[in-house]
């Protein structure tokens, strides 16, 4: 399937080394237009948007950083952290520059763990992106619901 | 159709053709330069003199004016902003997405995606024409902590550098593995001035980095390096009278390491307080150092403090940094402070500042981000 | 009604009955409906679309007398001294390499001359290249048997009446901003079907003039 120059031009900087170590797309071979409609038709399937889902990550980035590197608490048995980390990083699709830091933020009834920065909250609110499957950052949409318990 | 006639229609095909890129290549020639274009840096502080056509950045570059840039030139950073106040055409559409409303106004543009096209006035701020290029030597490479390590770099061309402490220099990190092309990141200076042959850099390993995780997993003592710089204005302020208070952790501890050493070696004798804040006990580093001058010097106190549920000892305090500042601050409201470290951090303290009675513009920081 | 019929022998009244059909009767945008890609997105608003037409109108007008110079003058010669090259379709690659090298020489052109517009063209100024429009005229020109002198107004008259398409388009679509369109017509489905109903107004003037 041939990309549109834009959505080329938007793959080239999420590859590795560009904007940051790993690139945003992981293992994944899929045009980046695929990636963003298998997300998308999983979270219409789920019955959200994907700016629920932001903000739900949001809620908890803006809690842990206010704790300063210490663990805290979003309900009992979801406990949040956040890492800084030193500098910046732009968005992909060029709209603006992100502080770097990641989350971690683990569920203790099921033991996942997932991982995510301010920049992949912008990603997901702003351009429906998760991230291609074996990037770090990568999140499914089903986890976010299962572990916000937004599943109606 | 005979193997002549094909080779007479290739022959008229490749005849056309070559005709065609030679008429292009005059073309470019003759449309595409555009001459020699003059820039006028403040205001005739320095003036100038290229053939057009290369990026701004560049061009400054080339000719020894460093304009930071983290990105080399790829449009994606925005720390190039540089004002064009006369000559620089329409703002253009890889540049929109890096500026504010208020820059774009203001004449402030990118200067990597900036072609110099005619002449050009351009202000720059005044400290950027004390930035050289620096190649340096790495002598000692340290683990401070499990993510921490500190770099000691001899100066080999130019072989001194000057700068004020709390300043910080850009790292180059070459192309490796999948990164590219080289990229640069800021790192404050740890050593102090007097020290001019060396360089002293605090890194801490960012998970994916490009930077960091070339320093951690490649850079070896011996390796060649090289960073540009001095930049910031990060620095003790003018009034030796008021009474400090340092807020860092981590690697943010970087430029007041460099100002604490330069204070004693220059008996400035300005009475401070350092809060150090870290997790864990793992995520301490010179703190044998500085208590040992906070007993040393009259004038320094040292109040390093825990946040995590670390159950092993600690005699120190106990807490968020912020809580620990709430709880300590003894100056009052003429004091002034400075910060360095992520943004969450700096933003909690200002809070807690603010409410202590320290106004806005008695806060000094340099944000990571 | 003919306005204007061609005669074999040139003259004014021969020229302007090319001009006039190649611009309006025999439209190669409405009538022909080649060179849609730029038309549907360029025409947003009036300023960049008077810009791509003017583009478009440069390159029809000289690849147009280039081509015809080579087919007539270098191509035709050659096949009738007895070399038996393949003259049309040795043509069609011919004709897309000077189209090729033109569109190369105007994007240095607008580059240097004004660079809002080569922002506001953007990856369209290259994309002219496949212009089916000017390949067209050039084909056309082929087809019609037009040399020398007919062949540079027929260029122009296509790349008038291009550029007159879009921006009859930029200007109907600028008014349409304003007016409630079905969500599923936006974009490209409402400027089709404006492209449909110009097409239709434009049949009114076929037979007007006879080439």
């Amino acid at each position: 399937m041939k990309q549109s120059p834009a959505d080329k031009r938007i793959t080239e900087r999420m590859a590795p080394g560009v904007l940051c170590r790993e690139g945003f797309l992981g293992a994944d071979r899929r045009p980046l237009a695929e990636i963003l409609d298998a997300d998308r038709s999983a979270v219409v399937g789920l019955g959200v948007t994907h700016e629920q889902l932001a903000d739900r990550l949001d809620e908890v980035l803006r809690k842990a950083v206010a704790a300063l590197g210490t663990p805290v608490e979003i309900r009992p048995g979801l406990m949040a952290v956040f890492h800084e980390g030193m500098g910046r990083i732009p968005c992909p699709w060029g709209h603006g520059i992100f502080p770097k830091g990641e989350v971690e933020l683990a569920d203790e009834r099921t033991g996942e763990t997932l991982r995510f920065t301010p920049l992949s909250v912008h990603l997901i609110g702003a351009h429906g992106f998760y991230q291609g499957c074996g990037s770090c950052y990568r999140i499914d949409p089903e986890s976010l619901v299962r572990i916000f318990g937004l599943s109606d | 159709m005979s193997f002549a006639v094909v080779l007479i229609a290739a022959g008229l095909a490749a005849l056309l053709t070559a005709v065609l890129a030679g008429l292009l290549v005059l073309a470019e020639r003759y449309l595409v330069t555009y001459g020699v274009c003059r820039i006028d840096v403040n205001a005739g502080a320095r003036t100038i003199e290229r053939e057009g056509g290369e990026p701004l950045l560049a061009a400054l570059k080339a000719e020894g004016i460093f304009i930071p840039s983290a990105c080399g030139g790829r449009g994606t950073c925005a720390y190039c902003k540089v004002r064009i106040v006369e000559g620089g055409g329409p703002v253009g559409p890889t540049e929109l997405p890096l500026l504010t409303e208020q820059e774009v106004g203001d004449n402030v543009r990118i200067s990597c995606q900036c072609k110099v096209r005619n002449d050009l006035r351009i202000v720059i701020p005044e400290e950027l024409f004390l930035v050289r290029e620096y190649r340096g030597v790495v002598e000692r490479i340290r683990d401070l902590t499990h993510d921490i390590k500190e770099l000691r770099i001899r100066l080999i061309a130019p072989q001194a550098i000057e700068f004020v402490p709390g300043q910080y220099v850009q790292l180059e990190a070459p192309a490796y593995g999948d990164n590219p092309e080289p990229v640069y990141r800021a790192y404050s200076i740890s050593s102090p001035p007097s020290d001019d042959a060396h360089v002293e850099l605090i890194v801490r390993l960012v998970p994916g980095g490009i930077c960091t995780t070339w320093v951690f997993t490649m850079l070896r003592e011996g390796d060649e390096v090289a960073f540009n710089g001095p930049y910031g204005e990060f620095r003790l302020s003018e009034d030796a009278a008021r009474e400090m208070v340092w807020i860092a952790g981590g690697s943010g501890m970087a430029p007041f390491w460099s100002i604490l050493r330069h204070m004693k070696e220059s008996s400035i004798a300005r009475k401070c307080t350092y809060f150090l804040g870290a997790v864990g006990r793992r995520d301490l580093f010179f703190v044998d150092e500085l208590k040992r001058l906070a007993d040393e010097l009259p004038w320094f106190r040292f109040v390093p403090a825990l946040s995590g549920q670390d159950a092993g000892e600690w005699d120190g305090q106990r807490g968020l940094i912020t809580e620990v500042v709430d709880r300590n601050l003894t100056g009052g409201a003429d004091t002034e402070a400075y910060l360095c470290g992520s943004a969450g951090m700096i933003d909690a303290s200002i809070k807690v500042l603010r409410a202590k009675g320290i106004p806005e513009e008695r806060i000094y920081y340099d944000k990571f981000n | 009604m003919i306005l204007a019929q061609a005669t074999t022998n040139g003259g004014t009244a021969s020229l302007l009955a090319i001009l006039l059909s190649a611009a309006i009767t025999d439209n190669i945008l409405l009538t022909r409906f080649l060179g849609m890609c730029p038309f549907l997105s360029i025409s947003r608003q009036l300023k960049p679309a008077a810009g791509m037409g003017l583009a478009v109108l440069f390159v029809t007008t000289c690849t147009a007398a280039i081509n015809s110079a080579l087919y007539w003058y270098v191509l035709v010669p050659i096949r009738d001294s007895g070399v038996p090259i393949p003259a049309e379709s040795l043509s069609l690659i011919l004709f897309i390499v000077v189209i090729a090298a033109f569109v190369q020489l105007m994007e240095m052109l607008i580059e240097r001359i004004s660079m809002t517009l080569y922002f506001s063209l953007g990856i369209f100024l290259p994309l002219i290249t496949v212009n089916c429009a000017i390949l067209g005229a050039s084909l056309f020109m082929i087809n019609r048997e037009l040399k020398g002198l007919d062949a540079l107004v027929f260029g122009f008259g296509s790349g008038l009446g291009w550029m007159m398409a879009i921006l009859l388009m930029a200007g109907i679509r600028q008014k349409l901003a304003k007016a409630r369109i079905p969500a599923g017509l936006e974009g490209p489905g409402i400027t089709l079907i404006i492209a449909g109903i110009m097409a239709l107004a434009f049949i009114g003037f076929s037979g007007m003039i006879k080439l």
